[in-house]
C-alpha cells in the first residue's frame, strides 16, 4: 500500500469501479442468456480488480462490497444452473481454471456454499477445502477480505446444531473447527501486516489496521453464534484456542482488540464460569497492551450483568468472582510499574462499581478496594493529572450512588483516606457532590459522629485548605456556601442530647470558616439551635425535671454556645447580622424566661449598634428590629426594660435624618404600651413619646420649607395621628378628642396652606385615615361612643 | 432489464448497542431467541425468502454493530440499500433520541436518490420487559416522530416473545419492494470488448 495521496486512492477507486462495472456488465448479459461460460469469464475479470493493492482498507471495502453485490446474482444463477440440473460438482471443478488465483477463490467460495446448499456433498468437507484453500492468499489485506467472503458466505450454511446441514458426520465441533481455523489465519494475516514495509509507515500501517480489525473480530461473533457451543465446547475449545492465538501472536493491536471482542461477544455466564482463564490470559499479554481497559470493561459488562437480576447473583458467588477479579488487578498493577496513577484508579473504579452491585452488603470488600487504591496513591502524593482525578470523583461517587446514603459511605474508612488525594477543587466538587446525595435522598445525618466524619470529609468546602487559589469565582462561592447552609439544617436527632452533641460538632467545624464563610454558615447554625432550645423548652413543661444532672444540655449552655457563635460574626465583620441574630436569641431566651441571658443578648445587640452599625440606613433598620424585639420582651423586670427602652429612645433620638427620628420615637411609644401586659401600660409615657414625635416632625417641616419651600413632611403628621387613634382605641387615657381634634386641624391647614405643593399621596392617606374615623363611628356600641366626637 | 434485479431486497438494520437487532433478526429469520447478549461485530446479514402478491423475494437483512468500536471498516455496506430499520429500546430514552443520528448518518452515508421518500421503519423493541412497567418512551412519543419525519412505519415489537416482528418484517419487505431505488445503469462506452478488459491491476500475480 504504496499509494500516495488521498486524491490519488479516489482515482484507483474509481477506476477500479469503472473495470468492475464494465465487466459486471457483461456478466449480466451473459447470465441473461444462460451463458455459463462467458458469465465465469467476466466475473473472474471483474473480481480481478479486488487484486489492486493501491487502495487502503476503507477503499477496498467499497470496492469489496460491488464486488460482493454482484457475487449475488452469480450465486443465484448458480442456485438455478443447480436447480435445472448442472452438476455443482462439476461446477466446482469449472470455476477453478479461472487464471487468477484471487478471482478463482472467490468464484470457488461462491459455488462452494451453493455446494453445501445443494447437500450433494457434506458441509465439512467443502469448508474445510475452501478454509485450506484460501492460504493461496497471504497478501494481508486481500487475504482478510477474502476469508471474509467465505465466513459470510458460509454463515447460514455451518452445520451447526439444529441447522440443516448437520449431518451425520457433520457436527458442531466441525463448525467451530472451521471458524477458528479461519480466525487463526485471518489473526496471522492481520498480525504480519506490522512487520511489511518501511517502519516510517509505521503509523499509517497501524491505522490501516485498526481499520481492518473488524474482519478478524468477526470471526468471533460468529462462534458466539453457532448453536450448540456451549459452556463446556467454550471452556475446553473455544476460549483457550482463541487465547493461544491472542497470547502467541505478540502483537499489541490485536491483543487488546481480541480480548475486547471476546468480552463483548461472549455471554456473561459464560465469562463468569471462565474467570480464570480469561483472567489469567492477562499477565501474559504484552506490556504495552490497555489491560486497564479490558478489564474495566470487563467489570463493567459484569456489573450491568448484576444489576439486571437479582437471581444471577448466586452465580457470581458461586465463583468467588471478587476475588478472583482483585487478585488480577493486583497483580496487573504490579506488574505495570509504569502504568499512570489514572489507570489504577480507573481499575479500582471499576471494581468497586463491580463489588458494590455485586455484594451490596459486603461493604468490608468496597473498603477493601478504596484501600488498595490509598496504597497505589499514597506512593504520589497529591494529584494534578486532571484524567486521574475524574476517576477519583467517579470512585467516590460510586458508592453514593448505590446506597444513595453518605451514612453508608462513611462506614467506609478509606474513604476519607482517597478524598485527601484530591485537590482543593476536585474536594470541593466531591463535598457537593455529597452534599447533592444527601440532599436528594433526604439522608439523615442522626449523630455526632457521623456529622464529624461528614465534615471532615468536606473540610474543601468548610474552611480554607492550605495552598487553596485566592481566586474563585464569587456565583459558585455563594452556591457552595448555600448548600453548606441547607446541610447544616437538616442534620436532626429526636435525643436532645444527641442533637446538641450534633451542633457542637457543627459549630466546631464551622467557626474555622473564615471571615467569607461565617455570614453563611452562622444563621443555619443560629436557627437550628433555636429550634432545640423550643424543643427542650417543650420537653421541659412536659416533664418536671428531665435535666436534672448537670452536664446534661440545657438552654442556658445552648445560649452561651449561641453567643460565642454569633460574637465570631464580629471577625468578618458583619455587625448588622449579628445583632439580628443577637436579637433572634434575646426572644428565645424570652420564651424560656431567662431574663439575665435575654438581657445579655440586648446588650451585645447594643453594643454593637453603638460601636459598629453607622451607615444610616443601616442604623434605621437595625433600632426598629430592636425596638419591634424590645415590645414583645415580656422577661424584664422594670429596671432591665427601663434601661433598655431608655436606651432604644435614645438611640431613636440621635438618627441622622429627622423623619428616621420622627418615625423611630413614635415607635418608641409601644415600648410603653403593651396590651397583653397591665403593668406595661405607662399612658404618660406614649404620649411624651408621640408629643416628641410630632416636634420632630414640625421640625422637619421647617427644615424642608427652608431648603425647598415645599412640604414633603406632612405625611409624617399623618402617621403620628394614626398613632394617636391606636392608642386612643386601646384606651390610653392621656390620650383625647381634643388632642386628636387639634392634630387633624393642623394637619388640614397645613394642607391647604398657600406654599404647600400638592401631595397626592398624602391627600389619600389623610382621606383614608379620616375614612377610618368615620367608619368605627358607625360602628356603634363602646367604639362608636368614644369615636363619635371627633369631628373629621 | 430481467426479473433478476428486483428478486434480492436489501435491508439494514440500525440502532443503539443493546436495542436487539440482532434478536430482531434472528427471530424473524431463525425463529430463536437468547437471553444472553454478544455483541455484534462489523456487519452480518442473513437471508430469506419471502412470498411477496404471488412473487418470491430474497431478503438480505445486514444487522450492524451497534457499538462504535466494532463498526472499524465504515459503512460500505448500506450502498444499494432498500429499505432501512431503525430500531430502538422503548425501556431506555437514550436509544429513542439517537434515532435521528442513525437516519441522518444513513441519509449521508448511504445517499439514496430520493432521500425525501427513502423506505424507513421504526421499531420500538422490548415491549415485553416489566410488563411494560418500566417502559419510558411512549408509544404517542415515538409514533409523533415517525409522523414528522415523513409517516415512517411503526411498529411495538418484542423479539423475545415474538411480539409484531413478522408483521414489521411484512412491512419492512413491503417497502423494500415498493422503494424506488433502481439498481444504477452501467452502460459501457463501447460494447465491443477488446483490450479495455485487461486488469490494470499491477499488484503481485494473485
Ligand atoms: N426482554 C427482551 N429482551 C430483549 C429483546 N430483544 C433483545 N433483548 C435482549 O437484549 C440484549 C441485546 O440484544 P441484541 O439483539 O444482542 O442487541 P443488538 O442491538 O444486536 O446489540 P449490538 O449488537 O451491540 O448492536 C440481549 O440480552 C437480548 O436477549 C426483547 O424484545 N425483549
Ligand atoms: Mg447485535
Amino acid at each position: 500500500m504504496i499509494a500516495g495521496g488521498i486524491e490519488d486512492e479516489e482515482k484507483w477507486l474509481a477506476a477500479g469501479i469503472a473495470g468492475l462495472q464494465q465487466n459486471a456488465f457483461y456478466m449480466h448479459r451473459a447470465l441473461d442468456s444462460n451463458n455459463l461460460r462467458d458469465a465465469l469469464k467476466y466475473s473472474a475479470q471483474m473480481l480481478s480488480e479486488l487484486r489492486t493493492s493501491k487502495l487502503s482498507p476503507h477503499k477496498y471495502y467499497e470496492l469489496y462490497m460491488r464486488a460482493f453485490d454482484e457475487l449475488r446474482k452469480l450465486e443465484m444463477f448458480f442456485k438455478e444452473e443447480a436447480r435445472r440440473g448442472c452438476s455443482i460438482i462439476d461446477l466446482y471443478e469449472l470455476v477453478q481454471h479461472a487464471g487468477n488465483i484471487l478471482p478463482r477463490l472467490y468464484l470457488l467460495c461462491t459455488v462452494g456454499s451453493v455446494y453445501i446448499k445443494s447437500k450433494e456433498a457434506p458441509a465439512k468437507d467443502v469448508l474445510k477445502d475452501l478454509v485450506e484453500m484460501c492460504r493461496g492468499i497471504q497478501h494481508p489485506v486481500r487475504g482478510l477480505f477474502l476469508r471474509s467472503y467465505l465466513s459470510q458466505v458460509s454463515r447460514d450454511k455451518l452445520p451447526d446444531i439444529g441447522s440443516e446441514y448437520e449431518g451425520d458426520a457433520d457436527t458442531v465441533v466441525d463448525a467451530v473447527e472451521f471458524v477458528l481455523q479461519n480466525f487463526t489465519e485471518m489473526n496471522k494475516l492481520w498480525v504480519r501486516m506490522q512487520h511489511q514495509g518501511p517502519a516510517r509507515d509505521k503509523e499509517k500501517r497501524e491505522k490501516e489496521r485498526s481499520e481492518l480489525r473488524d474482519l478478524v473480530g468477526k470471526n468471533l461473533h460468529v462462534l458466539s453464534q453457532i448453536e450448540g457451543v456451549d459452556l463446556d465446547m467454550y471452556k475446553d475449545t473455544v476460549l483457550p484456542r482463541v487465547l493461544e492465538q491472542v497470547v502467541n501472536c505478540k502483537d499489541e493491536i490485536a491483543q487488546f482488540y481480541l480480548m475486547d471482542c471476546i468480552i463483548q461477544v461472549f455471554p456473561d455466564e459464560y465469562h463468569l464460569q471462565t474467570l480464570e482463564i480469561l483472567l489469567g490470559a492477562c499477565p501474559q499479554l504484552q506490556p504495552s497492551v490497555d489491560i486497564k481497559t479490558v478489564l474495566s470493561r470487563l467489570m463493567e459488562r459484569l456489573s450491568n450483568y448484576a444489576a439486571s437480576s437479582t437471581e444471577v447473583l448466586p452465580e457470581f458467588l458461586q465463583v468467588e468472582a471478587f476475588s478472583k477479579l482483585n487478585n488480577a488487578i493486583g497483580k496487573v498493577i504490579e506488574a505495570q510499574v509504569d502504568m499512570p496513577i489514572f489507570g489504577a484508579v480507573t481499575l479500582y473504579s471499576s471494581l468497586l462499581k463491580f463489588t458494590l452491585h455485586v455484594h451490596p452488603d459486603r461493604l468490608d470488600y468496597a473498603d477493601q478496594v478504596l484501600g488498595a487504591c490509598v496504597k497505589k496513591l499514597s506512593s504520589r502524593g497529591k494529584l494534578d493529572d486532571s484524567k486521574a482525578t475524574k476517576q477519583i470523583v467517579a470512585l467516590l461517587s460510586a458508592p453514593l450512588e448505590k446506597y444513595n446514603d453518605i451514612v453508608t459511605a462513611l462506614k467506609l474508612s478509606n474513604y476519607p483516606r482517597v478524598m485527601e488525594y484530591l485537590d482543593i477543587e476536585t474536594n470541593k466538587i466531591m463535598a457537593t457532590v455529597i452534599i447533592q446525595s444527601i440532599m436528594k435522598n433526604n439522608t439523615r445525618i442522626s449523630t455526632a459522629d457521623k456529622v464529624e466524619a461528614l465534615f471532615e470529609l468536606m473540610k474543601g468546602l468548610i474552611k480554607d485548605l492550605d495552598g487553596a487559589e485566592e481566586e474563585v469565582d464569587e456565583d459558585d462561592f455563594k452556591e457552595e456556601q448555600n448548600s453548606v447552609a441547607r446541610l447544616i439544617q437538616m442534620l436532626y436527632n429526636d435525643d436532645l442530647e444527641e442533637m446538641f452533641q450534633i451542633i457542637s460538632t457543627v459549630k466546631k467545624h464551622v467557626m474555622t470558616g473564615g471571615p467569607k464563610r461565617l455570614p453563611f454558615t452562622v444563621p443555619p447554625l443560629v436557627f437550628s439551635s433555636l429550634k432545640l432550645v423550643r424543643r427542650l423548652q417543650g420537653s421541659q413543661e412536659q416533664e418536671e425535671n428531665p435535666f436534672g444532672d448537670e452536664g446534661s444540655t440545657s438552654p442556658k449552655k445552648i445560649f452561651q454556645l449561641l453567643n460565642q457563635t454569633i460574637e465570631a460574626l464580629s471577625i468578618v465583620p458583619a455587625p448588622e447580622l449579628a445583632l439580628r441574630l443577637f436579637l433572634q436569641c434575646a426572644e428565645a431566651a424570652n420564651d424560656c424566661d431567662l431574663e439575665p441571658v435575654a438581657y445579655e443578648f440586648f446588650t451585645q445587640a447594643y453594643i454593637l449598634y453603638e460601636e459598629e452599625v453607622s451607615d444610616s440606613k443601616a442604623q434605621v433598620t437595625a433600632l426598629h428590629l430592636v425596638i419591634g424585639t424590645l415590645q414583645r420582651m415580656h422577661v424584664f423586670g422594670v429596671e432591665n426594660r427601663d434601661t433598655l427602652t431608655h436606651k432604644a429612645t435614645g438611640y431613636s433620638a440621635k438618627l441622622l435624618k429627622k423623619p428616621d427620628q420622627c418615625r423611630a420615637v413614635y415607635g418608641c411609644a409601644h415600648l410603653f404600651w403593651v396590651e397583653d401586659q397591665d403593668n406595661l401600660k405607662d399612658g404618660e409615657r406614649v404620649l411624651i413619646c408621640l408629643k416628641r414625635a410630632l416636634r420632630i416632625a414640625n421640625a422637619a417641616q421647617q427644615m424642608s420649607n427652608a431648603a425647598r419651600g415645599n412640604t414633603g413632611s406632612v405625611s409624617l403628621f399623618i402617621e403620628i395621628l394614626n398613632k394617636y387613634l391606636y392608642f386612643f382605641e386601646k384606651g390610653n387615657p392621656q390620650i383625647t378628642v381634643a388632642t386628636i381634634q387639634g392634630l387633624i386641624e393642623l394637619i388640614t391647614t397645613e394642607m391647604q396652606s398657600d406654599n404647600s405643593t400638592p401631595d397626592p399621596a398624602a391627600d389619600a392617606f389623610l382621606a383614608s385615615t379620616l375614612r377610618y374615623i368615620q367608619f368605627q363611628k358607625q360602628k356603634g356600641g363602646a367604639i362608636g361612643e368614644k369615636y363619635e366626637p371627633i369631628k373629621a | 432489464m430481467p426479473s433478476r434485479r428486483r428478486t434480492l431486497l436489501k435491508v439494514i438494520i440500525l440502532g443503539d448497542s443493546g436495542v436487539g437487532k440482532t434478536s430482531l433478526m434472528n427471530q424473524y429469520v431463525n425463529k430463536k431467541f437468547s437471553n444472553q447478549y454478544k455483541a455484534t461485530i462489523g456487519a452480518d446479514f442473513l437471508t430469506k425468502e419471502v412470498q411477496f402478491e404471488d412473487r418470491l423475494f430474497t431478503l438480505q437483512i445486514w444487522d450492524t454493530a451497534g457499538q462504535e468500536r466494532f463498526q472499524s471498516l465504515g459503512v460500505a455496506f448500506y450502498r444499494g440499500a432498500d429499505c432501512c430499520v431503525l430500531v430502538y429500546d422503548v425501556n431506555s430514552m437514550k436509544s429513542f433520541d439517537n434515532l435521528n443520528n442513525w437516519r441522518e448518518e444513513f441519509l449521508i452515508q448511504a445517499s439514496p436518490s430520493d432521500p425525501e421518500n427513502f423506505p424507513f421503519v421504526v421499531l420500538g423493541n422490548k415491549v415485553d420487559v416489566d410488563g411494560g412497567n418500566s417502559r419510558v418512551v411512549s408509544e404517542k412519543k415515538a409514533r409523533a416522530w415517525c409522523a414528522s419525519k415523513g409517516n415512517i412505519p411503526y411498529f411495538e415489537t418484542s423479539a423475545k416473545e415474538g411480539i409484531n416482528v413478522e408483521e414489521a418484517f411484512q412491512c419492512i419487505a413491503k417497502n423494500a419492494l415498493k422503494s424506488g431505488e433502481e439498481e444504477e445503469i452501467y452502460l459501457p462506452d463501447t460494447i465491443d470488448v477488446g483490450t479495455s478488459s485487461q486488469p490494470r491491476s499491477t499488484g503481485c500475480e494473485c
